[in-house]
């Protein structure tokens, strides 16, 4: 049993169901990240964790103890608010203590935690400032500190990068992952970025429309979405509808290398392709030919929209120092059947 | 051709003189004017009027005094008078703020519908004349009025409330409680909810939370919220003059005195400008001490 389990949790604000039988079990020391589209539920089921919001149905515990019920003042959960809610009359200082304070440690003690914790966010030489006097990504380490200084069971961090803009966005996702390793704390993050999600987490929770619908490791999550949605908000993903005919994936009549799937012939699928999984050939030296109809230079890699018999298809290939084909030339695709995934359209014939 | 060639140069040379756009003038224009006629104008007259001489068979007279200043500053019954205004002046704001802060709390906790409803029901008094509400509570407090009704039927006896200083406070508070109330709701709409959350979290009691994160962002707008009621307060005229009754003086129906039965106008204007002095003195020095504190926590 896991240190943090929610068990069929659900919240029901009026006819709306936010949160629909979310069932969770989270190891000691594990950083799992809620991923999500904006109202799909993750916020709120963070919220009751925290015990902001009070569960319509369901039961949490942590480390054996039944939750469900406890006030939030009473769980000792760190955490972290997406507008960080400090304190803007205290000080960074004065911010981080005041865990400590509500828990009536001693003033030297507290003072040493306290100093201890922004040498660990890198913030030792902001004690003395307001919050307002900090940038955005010194009052999100202020907030992390405030929240862990207290040494709760588990960190909670509610969209906590998407104030940031996308370069410091990325340095605090690293940032966040040290500190977290550092501490050893359980943490739970609630985001809508994949990227983040990614990169940060042991295992990511998708969530759509109230409802869990696939927990993996980042890698697992990329190379096997569940669904359609995941496969679409999770990176890029080419989508091509066609039929499975003897053993192999037919579309528009032109066969394409794909894994190996057990299906009867004539049953309609999907067929998902990673752009980056696909190798830009000379024409006539892959496995699918085509026009560059759009061509985009991203620095690190190059991104087409490569017209072919069975649609439109993005390709990314990385930066290799060497001019590609530009718009208009005449190119051929080519991938790793494996590559190429397969799933049965359910409740669709061809 | 000389607009542009101007505007080169003062770029080059720095602000223009003077000769500048007359827009802000004209705009400015109107407000100073009105300012200057209805308020400066009369203010300069009182101060001049309040150096007269004031004979009471052949009335003021074209020469210069401080005879009324030095009259009002060693006669006990005007310094207890406005020793008092200032008493109550504090006591009506002291207990605006204890109800009023409360008040607004709540009011901004509450879901639209009861929100607007209240806020209404709080502003809504602002629309009934001072006079006449002064009139209700002469009703309600009299000595066969609704107050002392209810008291007999429990079997506590009657109190004397009417023309008291007690009557006084509860109508001042009862009109002032809006000029409380609005302020620091406005500083509540701007505090990000999460802050109190933030504190719940952390392991603050509800009370806690409200002491120690809530208040202190809101006490910029009790501080600008008090300054209205004892400005307005210390200057109260309708309800000290009806619920006071004749003996209970308070500044501004000392004045009416003076001016209207002793008809005395030099010494009625001294006393005014005492009382205006007075009053700007305590607000200027108030409003410092709410400037630095601002200063200091909130940017």
């Amino acid at each position: 049993m896991g240190f943090l389990t929610l068990q069929s949790l659900s919240k029901v604000y009026g006819e709306l169901a936010a949160v629909r039988d979310v069932d969770l079990s989270v190891a000691k020391g594990e950083f799992v990240s809620l991923l999500g589209p904006s109202g799909c539920g993750k916020t709120t089921t963070l919220q009751m964790i925290a015990g902001l919001v009070e569960p319509t149905s369901g039961r949490i515990t942590l480390d054996g103890r039944d939750i469900t019920h406890e006030k939030p003042n009473r769980r000792g959960l760190g955490i972290v608010f997406q507008s960080y809610a400090l304190f803007p009359h205290m000080t960074v200082a004065e911010n981080v203590a005041f865990g400590l304070e509500m828990r009536k440690i001693a003033k030297a003690e507290r003072d040493r935690r306290v100093a201890q914790m922004l040498g660990l966010v890198h913030l030792g030489a902001f004690a003395e400032r307001y919050p307002r006097q900090l940038s955005g990504g010194q009052r999100q380490r202020v907030a992390i500190a405030r929240a862990l200084v207290i040494e709760p069971p588990v960190l909670l961090l509610d969209e906590p990068l998407s104030n940031l803009d996308a370069k410091l966005r990325e340095e605090m996702q690293f940032e966040l992952r040290r500190i977290q390793r550092s501490v050893g704390t359980t943490t739970i993050m609630v985001t809508h970025d994949q990227a983040e999600a990614l990169s940060i987490s042991d295992r990511v929770v998708v969530m759509e429309q109230g409802r869990m619908t696939q927990v993996d490791a980042p890698y697992k999550l990329y190379e096997r979405p569940a669904t359609a949605f995941i496969s679409s908000f999770v990176g890029k993903m080419n989508r091509i509808e066609g039929v499975w005919q003897g053993g192999r994936a037919e579309v528009a009549g032109i066969a394409l290398p794909s894994e190996p799937a057990s299906l009867s012939d004539g049953q309609a699928v999907a067929l998902s392709l990673r752009p980056e999984k696909i190798l830009l050939a000379q024409a006539g030296q892959g496995v699918l030919d085509g026009v560059i109809l759009a061509r985009f230079f991203l620095g690190s890699y190059w991104l087409f929209t490569v017209e072919t018999p069975v649609g439109a298809i993005s390709v990314s290939v990385p930066n290799q120092g060497e001019e590609p084909p530009g718009e208009g030339g005449r190119v051929s695709l080519a991938w790793t059947p494996a590559s190429l995934k397969v799933d049965a359209l359910v409740g669709a014939a061809a | 051709m000389s607009a542009t060639s101007q505007s080169a140069t003062s770029h080059s040379l720095g602000p223009p003189a003077a000769r500048a756009n007359p827009t802000p003038w004209l705009l400015v224009g109107p407000g100073s004017l009105f300012f200057l006629g209805l308020v400066v104008l009369p203010l300069v007259l009182t101060v001049i009027l309040s150096f007269h001489v004031y004979d009471h068979t052949t009335g003021i007279k074209n020469e210069f005094t401080l005879a009324h200043y030095i009259a009002v500053f060693s006669d006990d019954y005007y310094l207890g008078t406005f020793w008092r205004t200032l008493r109550l002046a504090f006591l009506t704001t002291l207990i605006c703020a204890v109800i009023g802060a409360p008040e607004a709390y709540i009011l901004s906790r509450m879901r639209d519908p009861w929100r607007s409803v209240f806020l209404l029901v709080i502003i809504g008094p602002l629309l009934v004349s001072v006079v006449v509400r002064a009139f209700g509570w002469s009703m309600l407090l009299g000595s066969t009025g609704l107050v002392n009704q209810t008291l007999q039927a429990l079997g506590l006896g009657t109190v004397k409330l009417l023309y008291t200083e007690t009557a006084i406070v509860i109508a001042l508070v009862h009109v002032m409680l809006p000029f409380m109330v609005i302020p620091v709701w406005t500083a509540l709409q701007k505090l990000d909810p999460m802050v109190e959350a933030a504190a719940l979290t952390l392991g603050a009691s509800h009370f806690t939370a409200l002491r120690r994160v809530v208040m202190p962002q809101v006490s910029l707008g009790m501080l600008s919220g008090s300054l209205i009621v004892f400005g307005l307060s210390a200057s109260a005229f309708a309800i000290p003059g009806l619920l006071g009754g004749r003996r209970l003086k308070m500044a501004a129906t000392l004045v009416y005195d003076e001016y209207m039965h002793e008809l005395n106008w030099p010494l009625g204007a001294a006393i005014a400008i005492i009382v205006l002095a007075a009053n700007l003195a305590i607000m200027l020095a108030y409003n410092r001490m709410v400037e630095a504190r601002a200063r200091r926590t909130l940017g």
